[in-house]
C-alpha cells in the first residue's frame, strides 16, 4: 500500500513536471534519439550510450556516454553481447551521472546486436537503482540477421523485462513487411525510428499530463500484458472538421495495427483522447463508437481523455495494445485482405475471456507483475558494486516514484470526466439557482438543513444534465424570455408535466436520499457527499448515452446537437429542466 | 416571337412533395401549368430515410402535375436541403501577366477556378458556387471585368457544399422512378429567386424558408449572395412539442397546430379552454390555449434564434428586412415572434413574379418549387446558346459520362 503524501499539496504535486530522461543505446537506440532530437517533441534530457565512437560522434543527442572507453578503445562490440555488457559495466559511474535525478527514464535500443542486447539490461539496471521509472523500448531484430542474433535478442529481453517497469517490443520484421519493397532500406530503418520516438512520445504525455480520463502507468502495462508480446501503436493526428475520426483513422493506419485487423484479437486495449480546449464530449463518443467496430466486446479498453492546451484545436488519438508474437505472425502470414472480418468471427475462440475483474481496484499491485519482478525474488544482479549492494534491490518495493504513486492512489474511476462536468456547469449556473421555479421552492425547505450542498445533489441526480453545458447566450436569451413573462404559463407548463412525466421520479427520489442521510449522520458535509455518492454510483452508466431524452418522432433521427444540447427534446421540456435547478 | 421553354421542379420536403410544371418564356416571364403534389412519407428533417416510400409519393405527385399540365415530364430540377448543407465566401486572385494589361476571358477563368478551388471536406461535393463580384484593383462590386484594366483581379464566390453521399441518394431515388435529374438545386436559392425581388436582394435581405422539416435561409447584401444554410429544425418540431407536451397523437397535434395554433399567447384570455377531438369528433379533452401557444411560441422562438446566430454577422445591413416563406410562415403571428427575435422589418412572402393558376403561388409553401422553375430559367439563360443538334450532342455525353461514374 503507497501511502499518499498529506505533506505535498495537490498543487504542488501537479505543477512539477516529471524529469524525463531518455536513453538510446547502441546503433538503433541511438537513431532513435538522434530521431526524436530532431523533432523535438519530447521535452527530455536526451542521451546517447555507445561503444563506437564514430557513432557518438554522429549522434545529435546533448549528452554523450562512451561506454568501456579504456576496454574497447573506442571501437563498437562486433554483435557481442559480453563485450557490450562487459564495456557498460566499466562506465556505469558515468551512466549513473548522465541519467540520474529522473523520475521516468525511458531505454531504447535494437536488441540482437552486441551493445544494444548487452548494455542494456545493466543500464536499465542503473536506471531503476536511481529510484526511477524504467520503460524500456526495444526492437527485435529482422529474420535475415539469423538465429544467432535472435537468441542473442531473446534472452537480452529476459534480462530486460526483470528489470524495466514496462517494455514496449517492436518487431522490426512486422515494421519491414509493411514497408513497400521497392522502398531503400533506409526508408525502413527511418520508418523505424520514427514509430518509436513517436510511441516514446506518446507515452511520455499519456503517463505525465494531468487527463480528465487520467491514464497511469498501470494502465499501460495492462495494456502490455501479454506473455512474449508484440507492442502495437498507433498514432494520429487532425485538425479541422471530423478530426476526431480522422485522428482515429491515421491512428488505426499505423503500419503495426494493420488498419484496425490486428485489434480483433487483443485482449487489452489503450485509447487516449487528447486534444485542446475545444474538445468535445460529442467528438469522444464519436472516436470511441468507431473505434468499437474494430474491436471485439471482450476486450477490455482502457480509455483517457487529456485536454492539453498544447494542441490547439488539433485532436491526437493514440491507440497502444499488444499481442502475442505467435498470434502476430500466423495473422502476418495467414490473413489475406479478403478474410479480413474472419478474425473477428474467431476472436471470441481465441481470446481467452479477458480478466473480468475490477482492474482498476488494485492498480499498484497490478504494474509489477506485468514486467517488473516481482519482489520477493530479486533479480540475478548484473554486477555487484558497493553503493548499489548497500541500496537493496527490495526498493523494488516501492519501484513507483512520487509520480506514479500520485497516479495510482487517485482512483481512476470510469466516469470523472462526465461527473466533472456538472460540477463545472453548478459553478457557472450559480446565478440561476438563486431563483429556482416556483415548483422548487415548494421543495425547497427539505434542503434547508445543508444550504450549501443543496444544488448539488439536485444536480447530481437528474442524469441528463450532463449534456445541458454552460449555458449559450442564445439559449440564455430563451430562457431568460420565458422567465420574463410574468403570468407566463410557463408554471403551468412545468406543472402539467410533472403529473404528465411518469418519469418525473428523481426530485422525490432525491428527498429521500437526503432525508435518510441525514438521519443517518449529524454533519451536514457527510450528508451531502452521501448523498452525491449514492447518486454517481447509480448514474455510472447512463451518462455517456446522448439519446436518453425523450424525443418523441424525432427519437431514430441524426440528433441535431447545437452546443450541446440536443434540439430535438422539445423546447419546453429542456427550459423546464434549467428552470427546475 | 419569344420561344418558351418548359421546366419541371421537384421537391421532395418533409411534408409534401411538389412537382411543378411551369413555362418560362423567352422575355423572363413564368408561367405555371400545374401543381402536383402529395403527402410526404419517408423523408425526415429534409432528408430521405425510406426510398419506397418516397418513390411512390413522387409518382403521385407527378401523375397528378402531368394531369394538370398535360405536359410529360422527363427531367426534373431537384431541389435538396439537409443539415449537411453549408456554405462559405471565398476570394480567388489572379494576377495579370506583366505585358498584359486588359482582363480577359482567360483570367476570369483563372481566377474562378482559384476561388473554387477551396478545401471542403473529402466526403463533400459542391452544389453551387455562385460568383459574387469581381474585385478589380481593389475596386469592388465589379460584374463585368472584361475588357476592364487592371493588374489584379479577384472572383469573390459563394459555395455551398454538401456531403457527396446524401446529394447521390436523393439524386438516385428521383432516378429510380425513372426521372432524368437535370440539376441539383440547394432549396432556399431556389425559393430566394422568387421570394425576393432585384430590388430587395440589393437592399439587402435574409428568407428563411420555414419549412417542416429543415428552416433553410439565404441572406443576400448588396445584390449578392452572402450566406445560406438549413437548419435541421422545422414544423414538425413545433408539432412535436405540442404532441409530447399535451400527450396528444402527432396528427393530431399538427392538426390542432395547424387549426387553432398561434405562437401569441400574452393577448389570449386567461381561461380560454380549446377542446381536443378525435378523429371521430369526440372530444378528448381540453387544453388551455395560452399553454398550446407557449409550447408553440418557446419552439418558433428557438429556431428562429437558431438562424439568427448563423447569419449575426450580417444582421446590420439588411435593408429589405426579412422575408418568410415556406409552411410554417403561415402560422399564426410567427411575424411577430421574428420581428422579435431579429429586431427587423419581417414580411411573409410567397412567391410573386408568376403567372398561371393563381390559387398557387402566392402560396408561401410552394415558394421552393417555383423556383426551381425560375432557377432553371436563369441557369438556361446564363448558358451559351446551343443549336439543338449540339444540345443533343451534349445530353449524349453527359448521359455516357454518367454511366461511367
Amino acid at each position: 500500500m503507497v501511502e499518499y503524501d498529506r505533506s505535498q499539496s495537490p498543487e504542488g504535486a501537479s505543477s512539477a513536471a516529471p524529469r524525463i530522461c531518455i536513453v538510446g543505446i547502441g546503433g538503433a537506440g541511438s537513431n532513435v534519439v538522434d530521431r526524436i532530437t530532431l523533432d523535438r517533441i519530447v521535452d527530455a534530457t536526451l542521451v546517447c550510450a555507445h561503444t563506437d565512437v564514430r557513432v557518438l560522434g554522429h549522434s545529435m543527442a546533448p549528452v554523450k556516454v562512451q561506454l568501456g572507453a579504456e576496454l574497447m578503445k573506442g571501437i563498437g562490440a562486433g554483435g557481442d553481447p559480453d563485450l557490450g555488457r562487459e564495456a557498460a559495466l566499466f562506465s556505469r559511474d558515468q551512466i549513473r551521472q548522465s541519467i540520474e535525478n529522473h523520475d521516468i527514464i525511458f531505454i531504447s535500443a535494437g536488441l540482437g546486436g552486441g551493445t544494444g542486447s548487452g548494455a542494456a539490461p545493466v543500464i536499465a539496471e542503473i536506471a531503476k537503482n536511481t529510484g526511477a521509472l524504467v520503460l524500456v523500448v526495444a526492437t527485435m531484430p529482422f529474420s535475415f540477421e539469423g538465429r544467432r542474433r535472435l537468441a542473442q535478442a531473446e534472452e537480452a529481453l529476459e534480462l530486460l523485462q526483470k528489470r524495466a517497469d514496462a517494455l514496449v517490443l517492436f518487431e522490426n520484421n512486422r515494421m519491414g513487411e509493411l514497408i513497400l519493397p521497392k522502398d531503400g532500406i533506409q526508408k525502413a530503418f527511418n520508418q523505424a525510428d520514427q514509430l518509436i520516438a513517436q510511441s516514446l512520445r506518446a507515452i511520455s504525455t499519456i503517463t505525465t499530463t494531468p487527463g480528465l480520463v487520467k491514464l497511469g502507468l498501470d494502465d499501460l502495462t495492462s495494456a502490455l500484458a501479454n506473455a512474449n508480446g508484440r507492442c502495437l501503436f498507433g498514432f494520429g493526428e487532425a485538425r479541422g472538421q471530423n478530426r476526431g475520426t480522422e485522428a482515429l483513422k491515421k491512428a488505426l493506419k499505423s503500419p503495426l495495427i494493420d488498419s484496425g485487423r490486428l485489434l480483433h484479437q487483443t485482449k487489452n486495449l489503450l485509447v487516449h483522447v487528447a486534444g485542446g480546449e475545444s474538445l468535445t464530449l460529442v467528438e469522444v463518443e464519436g472516436v470511441m463508437k468507431q473505434l468499437g467496430r474494430h474491436v471485439p466486446d471482450q476486450t477490455h479498453i482502457l480509455f483517457g481523455v487529456g485536454v492539453d492546451a498544447k494542441l490547439g484545436d488539433a485532436v491526437a488519438v493514440t491507440l497502444i495494445s499488444s499481442l502475442g508474437l505467435n498470434q502476430l505472425n500466423a495473422h502476418a502470414t495467414a490473413a489475406p485482405p479478403s478474410e479480413m472480418l474472419q478474425p473477428r468471427a474467431e476472436a471470441p475462440a481465441h481470446v481467452p475471456t479477458p480478466a473480468p475483474g475490477p482492474k482498476r481496484e488494485a492498480p499498484a499491485k497490478k504494474a509489477p507483475s506485468a514486467y517488473a519482478p516481482p519482489v520477493e525474488s530479486p533479480p540475478d544482479l548484473l554486477f555487484k558494486s558497493e553503493e548499489f549492494a548497500a541500496v537493496p534491490v527490495a526498493g523494488d518495493a516501492f519501484p513507483l516514484n512520487s509520480l506514479q504513486a500520485e497516479a495510482s492512489k487517485v482512483p481512476v474511476q470510469p466516469q470523472p470526466l462526465l461527473q466533472e462536468q456538472p460540477v463545472a456547469q453548478i459553478e457557472d449556473e450559480h446565478p440561476f439557482i438563486d431563483e429556482p421555479a416556483p415548483p422548487v421552492i415548494a421543495s425547497a425547505p427539505v434542503f434547508a438543513p445543508a444550504p450549501v450542498y443543496a444544488p448539488a445533489p439536485v444536480i447530481a441526480a437528474t442524469p441528463e444534465t450532463a449534456h445541458i453545458p454552460v449555458r449559450t447566450p442564445a439559449a440564455r436569451e430563451l430562457a431568460d424570455a420565458a422567465r420574463s413573462s410574468k403570468e407566463s404559463t410557463l408554471a403551468a407548463v412545468v406543472a402539467r408535466s410533472v403529473t404528465l412525466q411518469t418519469e418525473a421520479a428523481p426530485a422525490p427520489d432525491d428527498l429521500i436520499s437526503f432525508d435518510e442521510a441525514e438521519s443517518e449522520s449529524e454533519t451536514t458535509t457527510i450528508s451531502a457527499t452521501a448523498v452525491v455518492a449514492r447518486k454517481s454510483t447509480a448514474d455510472s452508466q447512463q451518462t455517456f448515452s446522448l439519446g436518453e431524452e425523450d424525443r418523441g418522432r424525432f427519437k431514430d433521427t441524426e440528433p441535431s446537437i447545437v452546443q450541446g444540447e440536443d434540439l430535438d427534446v422539445p423546447t419546453w421540456m429542456r427550459l423546464k429542466k434549467k428552470l427546475r435547478r | 416571337m419569344a420561344k418558351s421553354t418548359i421546366y419541371a421542379g421537384l421537391e421532395i420536403g418533409t411534408h409534401k412533395i411538389c412537382v411543378v410544371v411551369g413555362e418560362a418564356k423567352r422575355d423572363g416571364a413564368i408561367k405555371i401549368l400545374g401543381v402536383g403534389q402529395a403527402p410526404s412519407r419517408g423523408v425526415r428533417k429534409g432528408e430521405i430515410v425510406d426510398f419506397e416510400k418516397v418513390q411512390t409519393c413522387v409518382n403521385d405527385a407527378l401523375v397528378r402535375a402531368e394531369d394538370r399540365s398535360d405536359v410529360m415530364i422527363r427531367n426534373v430540377f431537384l431541389g435538396v436541403t439537409g443539415a449537411h448543407i453549408e456554405s462559405l465566401n471565398n476570394r480567388g486572385r489572379h494576377r495579370l501577366p506583366d505585358e498584359q494589361t486588359e482582363i480577359g476571358e482567360d483570367d476570369v477563368e483563372e481566377a474562378k477556378e482559384i476561388a473554387r478551388s477551396v478545401s471542403i471536406p473529402q466526403s463533400n461535393v459542391f452544389l453551387h458556387s455562385v460568383t459574387r463580384q469581381y474585385i478589380v484593383d481593389g475596386q469592388e462590386a465589379v460584374r463585368q471585368p472584361i475588357g476592364r484594366e487592371g493588374r489584379v483581379l479577384e472572383a469573390d464566390y459563394h459555395i455551398i457544399h454538401g456531403v457527396r453521399g446524401r446529394v447521390q441518394n436523393a439524386i438516385r431515388c428521383v432516378r429510380e422512378i425513372p426521372l432524368e435529374v437535370e440539376d441539383v438545386v440547394f432549396n432556399p436559392v431556389a425559393a430566394a429567386q422568387v421570394v425576393l425581388t432585384r430590388e430587395a436582394k440589393m437592399q439587402g435581405a435574409l428568407m428563411i424558408d420555414f419549412g417542416a422539416g429543415t428552416c433553410d435561409y439565404v441572406l443576400y447584401e448588396d445584390g449578392m449572395i452572402t450566406a445560406s444554410g438549413c437548419v435541421p429544425l422545422g414544423g414538425d418540431h413545433i408539432t412535436n412539442d405540442v404532441s409530447m407536451a399535451l400527450q396528444i397523437p402527432n396528427g393530431r397535434a399538427e392538426r390542432l397546430k395547424v387549426e387553432e395554433g398561434s405562437v401569441l399567447y400574452d393577448e389570449v384570455p386567461e381561461g380560454e379552454m380549446l377542446s381536443i377531438e378525435d378523429d371521430t369528433g369526440l372530444i378528448l379533452g381540453e387544453v388551455e390555449r395560452a399553454f398550446l401557444n407557449e409550447v408553440m411560441n418557446l419552439r418558433t422562438k428557438e429556431i428562429l434564434i437558431q438562424v439568427r446566430v448563423r447569419v449575426e454577422d450580417h444582421l446590420g445591413r439588411l435593408g429589405a428586412g426579412i422575408y418568410l416563406t415556406g409552411g410554417v410562415s403561415m402560422m399564426k403571428g410567427v411575424d411577430v415572434v421574428a420581428r422579435e427575435v431579429f429586431g427587423i422589418k419581417v414580411t411573409r412572402a410567397g412567391s410573386a413574379p408568376v403567372s398561371g393558376i393563381t390559387a398557387t403561388f402566392e402560396n408561401p409553401q410552394y415558394s421552393a418549387p417555383i423556383g426551381l422553375i425560375r432557377y432553371a430559367q436563369i441557369l438556361d439563360s446564363e448558358k451559351p446558346f446551343l443549336s439543338p443538334l449540339k444540345r443533343l450532342g451534349r445530353r449524349m455525353q453527359e448521359l455516357l459520362s454518367s454511366v461511367t461514374l
